[in-house]
């Protein structure tokens, strides 16, 4: 019994010194590493909530390979932008739109990445970030921080002098039980006291062996408006073809 | 002919069970009012269309069809010479007058029908389908099937019948021949074009011939204008990519013509969107085909301008537009059209989605040019607004 319990004390207080050795570029690419499995597929549904109180509803199909390198986005619903896709290589510096009307495929510069995403409060950068935390940002530990009773990683992101991004500085807000970040605070490029959006995530379930957020909520400090995006059904480290993430693929 | 297409389309799904089980049916009405003020007269015309398209995939086969109805109300015929420039109107002989009106009539027509089949290596799509080429915003240079409207040049273009064969070389390199037959050989288009990635750069080279349709508007026999065809071979090439953090493109065509003088035409742009959301885009073309002073457009000019049978009146034109989102559902935009010969069209424009899967556009349309350029004040300034219920 002693033995146990010294063994549990051992765990425990090793644990506990491992959480406090990391610094903040290692919880990064802890994060990274959940967030940018080798493939994805889900099926998402987003909701944007406009500021003046209107809804608008859109579902999509995703596909994600080399850790989020290549990803595929194509709308189910609504009617009004269904087989709608967006390609995105080398972590969104390249993107291609497919109009299904006019089956034409236009190739857009990462200026576009600005966009918003349909009208929402994610814009493409947001969703096909990639490897962005780590590429393009310097990472630096603050004190840890209590969210709703859960002990959380508190680490502050500077843009690097040469990264084209849309922000000057994150604050993530890391889980310590699973470095799930389930709070997220955007500043702006050029102000970076001015906070612009906030990302809150929660129900967080284990897929494949990687904890992952369900419902995603980005809130829109400056207009006052908030996208929810919630997975519908997500899958992990599945078998995808390259060919996917073709101009040929980008039409199916 | 077009009822035949409707029938065809009725056929089709009766007599294929397959494709009948899982057949995804879905479309849009589209209700459109414009009027324009034209000398002391405020004139008017509304169109409903409604589109309804059919899909039915099954594995490597994929049919896709759409018909579109339409009808026209209000001030359907529309008499050319008077919005013509007094000088052009005096070559208008006066025993065919009556002849220069632009009718819109009701249409009920299958406007793409095609299937697709995927093979391991490459595509083969067969029927009325639609043929986009180029990289150019409101002018491509390198499309031969299609003429954009320059006040909504994202409208979807009508479908065109071929034989078409896609073939991916490499993960960015595409092979595509298109085969889009006519009354004969000569006159049918024959196409090939290689798309290709290079760095941050997408890259086409293509080669076309196809048979040009074009009139004599002075000269009218029978029941038409005298009519001649004559085979346009054309070299072209686009790229569309990055530079210094803004979007660019270029695309370009020299044709060689079988009864007039060789031409080129060129088109360049750039856009990009700034941390305020922002967008502007800019693009200019030149054909050298047309006309590089305003006092030189002739009758023919106009009218094939008009008709759709050339793509400019003028040697060099410019298109700018800034568009910013006003809220989360609204842009608000402005346009400007500019010609080489100081004429422009303004247009203010609103586009929004005010309910789930309605889209609202409204344009406002201002002229300022003299009485003989392209964008001249008699074309009649006003405006149109659009709505389209997604079904």
């Amino acid at each position: 019994m002693k033995t146990k319990i010294l063994l549990f004390f051992v765990i425990f207080l090793a644990s506990w010194l491992y959480g406090q050795s990391l610094s903040g570029p290692e919880i990064i690419e802890k994060v990274d590493n959940y967030l940018n499995p080798e493939t994805c597929w889900a099926k998402s549904k987003m909701t944007i909530q406009t500021s003046s109180g209107k809804e608008r509803t859109f579902v999509y199909e995703s596909w994600s390979k080399n850790h989020d390198e290549k990803n595929l986005i194509r709308y189910l619903e609504p009617i009004r932008v269904k087989n709608q896709a967006t390609l995105m290589h080398n972590y969104a510096d390249d993107i291609w739109m497919y109009f299904p009307r006019t089956r034409r495929v236009r190739k857009l510069a990462t200026h576009a990445k600005k966009q918003k995403m349909e009208g929402s409060d994610f814009s493409y950068e947001d969703m096909g970030a990639g490897d962005s935390f780590i590429k393009d940002y310097t990472c630096k530990r603050l004190e840890d921080q209590s969210l709703e009773d859960r002990q959380c990683y508190l680490v502050e992101m500077h843009r690097k002098s040469n990264a084209d991004i849309s922000y000057s500085r994150l604050k993530m807000y890391i889980l310590k039980e699973n470095f799930v970040p389930v709070r997220v605070e955007y500043y702006d490029e050029d102000h970076p006291d001015r906070l612009l959006k906030t990302l809150i995530q929660s129900d967080i379930r284990i897929f494949d062996g990687i904890p992952t957020a369900m419902k995603m909520i980005m809130i829109n400090e400056i207009d006052n408006s908030e996208t929810k995006m919630e997975f519908i059904e997500v899958k992990y480290n599945i078998e995808i073809d390259d060919a996917l993430f073709t101009e040929r693929g980008l039409k199916e | 002919m077009k009822m035949y297409g409707f029938w065809i389309l009725i056929f089709i799904f009766l007599s294929s069970p397959l494709l009948s089980q899982q057949l995804d049916m879905f479309g849009y009405f589209e209700s459109q009012f414009m009027a324009a003020r034209v000398k002391s007269e405020i004139l008017q015309m509304q169109s409903n269309k409604m589109r309804l398209d059919f899909e039915s995939i099954q594995n490597c086969l994929h049919f896709g069809a759409n018909i579109n109805a339409i009808t026209y109300h209000g001030k359907t015929d529309w008499i050319i010479p008077d919005y013509l420039p007094d000088r052009v109107c005096k070559e208008i002989p006066a025993s065919i007058r009556s002849y220069y009106v632009l009718t819109f009539e009701n249409e009920l027509e299958l406007d793409n029908a095609y299937v697709r089949i995927a093979f391991h290596k490459w595509d083969l799509t067969l029927g009325k389908q639609q043929i986009s080429l180029g990289s150019g915003y409101a002018w491509n240079p390198t499309d031969l099937f299609n003429q954009k409207d320059l006040f909504d040049p994202t409208y979807e273009q009508p479908g065109h019948n071929a034989v078409r064969v896609d073939i991916p070389l490499a993960s960015r390199l595409n092979g595509m021949i298109l085969y889009a037959p006519d009354d004969d050989w000569n006159n049918s288009a024959k196409l090939v074009s290689f798309k290709t990635g290079i760095g941050r750069f997408d890259y086409t080279i293509m080669a076309i011939e196809k048979g040009w349709t074009f009139h004599d508007y002075t000269a009218f026999y029978g029941f038409d204008f005298q009519k001649t065809v004559e085979t346009r071979r054309m070299l072209g090439s686009s790229l569309v990519g990055e530079l210094f953090g803004w979007g660019v493109w270029f695309e370009c065509g020299y044709n060689r013509m079988q009864i007039r003088d060789h031409f080129y035409e060129i088109t360049a742009g750039m856009n990009y969107t700034f941390d305020f959301q922002t967008y502007i885009m800019i693009e200019y073309y030149r054909n050298s085909m047309a006309r590089s002073r305003m006092d030189n457009y002739t009758l023919n000019d106009w009218m094939r301008y008009l008709a759709s049978e050339q793509k400019a009146l003028n040697r060099d034109q410019l298109y700018v537009l800034i568009q910013h989102p006003v809220s989360d559902l609204t842009d608000l935009g402005l346009n400007v059209i500019a010609a080489g010969d100081k004429s422009l069209a303004l247009l203010p424009t609103l586009r929004s989605t005010p309910f789930e899967n309605v889209e609202l556009l409204a344009y406002g349309n201002l002229y300022l040019g003299k009485e003989s350029a392209v964008f001249h004040r008699n074309l009649g300034n006003g405006g149109l607004v659009r709505m389209r219920i997604y079904f």
